[in-house]
């Protein structure tokens, strides 16, 4: 009888090892699973820290007439600055840019105001050929041939449609030539994408200062709540 | 008992184990039901982060200036959390479409849905009126948009309940989990 016992006793302890060691080896297999997760996780999220910072340009050229920090374009000068964020693939930056033509046109002629454009591309994805960011950049070109206001005026004119490819070099550097910026360095600026990594750079000064949408008008320093004729009008009589 | 039966004895008592453990084995009809309404949970999850990783993983600039127009970090930790975020959801959508550390990533799922509720929140209680940039670019809205931070955050509570009861019960069919670990997985 001693025997029996003694044998179901070693069978039970048997059993129990076994349960043990299975356990053990789920448990390893499991945390194997749970740290192989995580560091598919981390490793995610420093190849998007890796690819971003690849693509963030790491020099670029400056175009004439820029400010200090070269994050926009001085158009004209004048006692109170007008500072102007907008994106060439932006249809209420066009409205704005159109509605306050005359009022900025004045301004600009009694030597009232500086007026310094800054072109941001936040619109990219509007547009199969990253139209934002060449427009942007051919801004750049326009400054370096002394016709910015011109062509800008003449850009927004001719505002494509969102969704669709944009206009092409060739017809930015046409729309140029309609300004007079008939100069063949003109055409090569534009064709060769002297300016492309600059917008990057006049995009993200334009964050940093807290920019959240366009257009986005500072008078004085001061943005404006609604930019319009009538707020422009208003926030310079304020500030001069 | 006779002698015959001490291996086998043993061979029953690994089928006993490997079997789900008497009394965590729900009866009737939820205990078959419960199952597939993770892989429910599992497949909608990783639908929205695969939407949402992948509407912004193209421009991860755009994606750093989203974060940025919460104005909660300032815009160079805005840029790391921009270029982050897209890539961890896409691989948190792929844990979640294998099933693979089921528990580890619904727990990511809730977690990061709490962060989301809570900025969109934050972003409601300041009276700032930007697009979520859930799906999207993000960015502040055009003029006469009118913000729909309610549904925003209804939508993420929603997905939080499936994220906390795929935390909860993370035994799933069609799940690698249940390759790699067997039936008795977590």
């Amino acid at each position: 009888v001693s025997s029996r016992v003694s044998q179901k006793q070693a069978k039970r302890q048997a059993n129990m090892v076994v349960r043990q060691q299975l356990a053990k080896e789920q448990r390893r297999r499991k945390m194997m699973v749970g740290v192989g997760a995580a560091a598919l996780i981390l490793v995610a999220g420093l190849i998007g820290w890796g690819v971003y910072s690849g693509q963030q340009p790491t020099s670029f050229a400056t175009p004439a007439h820029a400010t200090s920090n070269a994050d926009g374009l001085i158009a004209t000068t004048g006692p109170v600055s007008v500072e102007i964020y907008q994106d060439y693939m932006c249809p209420h930056c066009k409205e704005f840019e159109q509605s306050a033509a005359t009022t900025i046109d004045q301004l600009v002629k009694a030597g009232k105001i500086q007026l310094v454009i800054h072109p941001v591309a936040i619109l990219d994805g509007a547009s199969s050929t990253r139209y934002s960011t060449r427009a942007a950049a051919s801004a750049g070109c326009a400054s370096d041939g002394n016709k910015l206001l011109a062509y800008n005026t003449a850009l927004f004119a001719q505002q494509p449609e969102e969704g669709g490819a944009g206009l092409s070099n060739d017809k930015l550097v046409q729309i140029g030539g309609t300004v007079g910026l008939t100069d063949a360095s003109f055409g090569s600026c534009v064709t060769g994408g002297k300016y492309l990594t600059w917008v990057p750079h006049v995009t993200d000064e334009a964050s940093r200062r807290g920019l959240q949408g366009t257009p986005t008008v500072y008078v004085g320093g001061k943005k404006l709540d609604e930019p319009s004729a009538a707020s422009l009008t208003a926030a310079l009589a304020a500030a001069s | 008992m006779p002698r015959g039966t001490v291996g086998c004895g043993c061979v029953i008592d690994m089928t006993a184990t490997s079997q789900e453990p008497a009394g965590t084995h729900p009866p009737g009809r939820w205990g078959g039901i419960r199952p597939w309404l993770g892989v429910v949970a599992r497949v909608v999850l990783a639908g929205v982060f695969l939407a949402a990783g992948g509407s912004k993983v193209g421009d991860l600039a755009a994606s750093g200036r989203a974060v940025n127009a919460y104005r909660i970090f300032s815009y160079d930790v805005s840029t790391v959390v921009g270029a982050v975020q897209p890539f961890v959801e896409l691989a948190l959508a792929v844990l979640l479409l294998c099933g693979l550390a089921t528990r580890f990533a619904a727990i990511l799922s809730a977690i990061l849905l709490i962060l989301f509720i809570a900025g969109i929140a934050s972003v409601w209680a300041r009276g700032l009126s930007i697009d979520c940039g859930c799906f999207s670019k993000g960015g502040a809205l055009a003029a006469g948009q009118s913000p729909r931070y309610g549904i925003e955050i209804a939508r993420d509570v929603g997905l939080l309940a499936l994220a906390a009861f795929l935390a909860s019960y993370p035994r799933t069919p069609f799940s690698l989990d249940r390759r790699l670990l067997g039936m008795e997985a977590q």
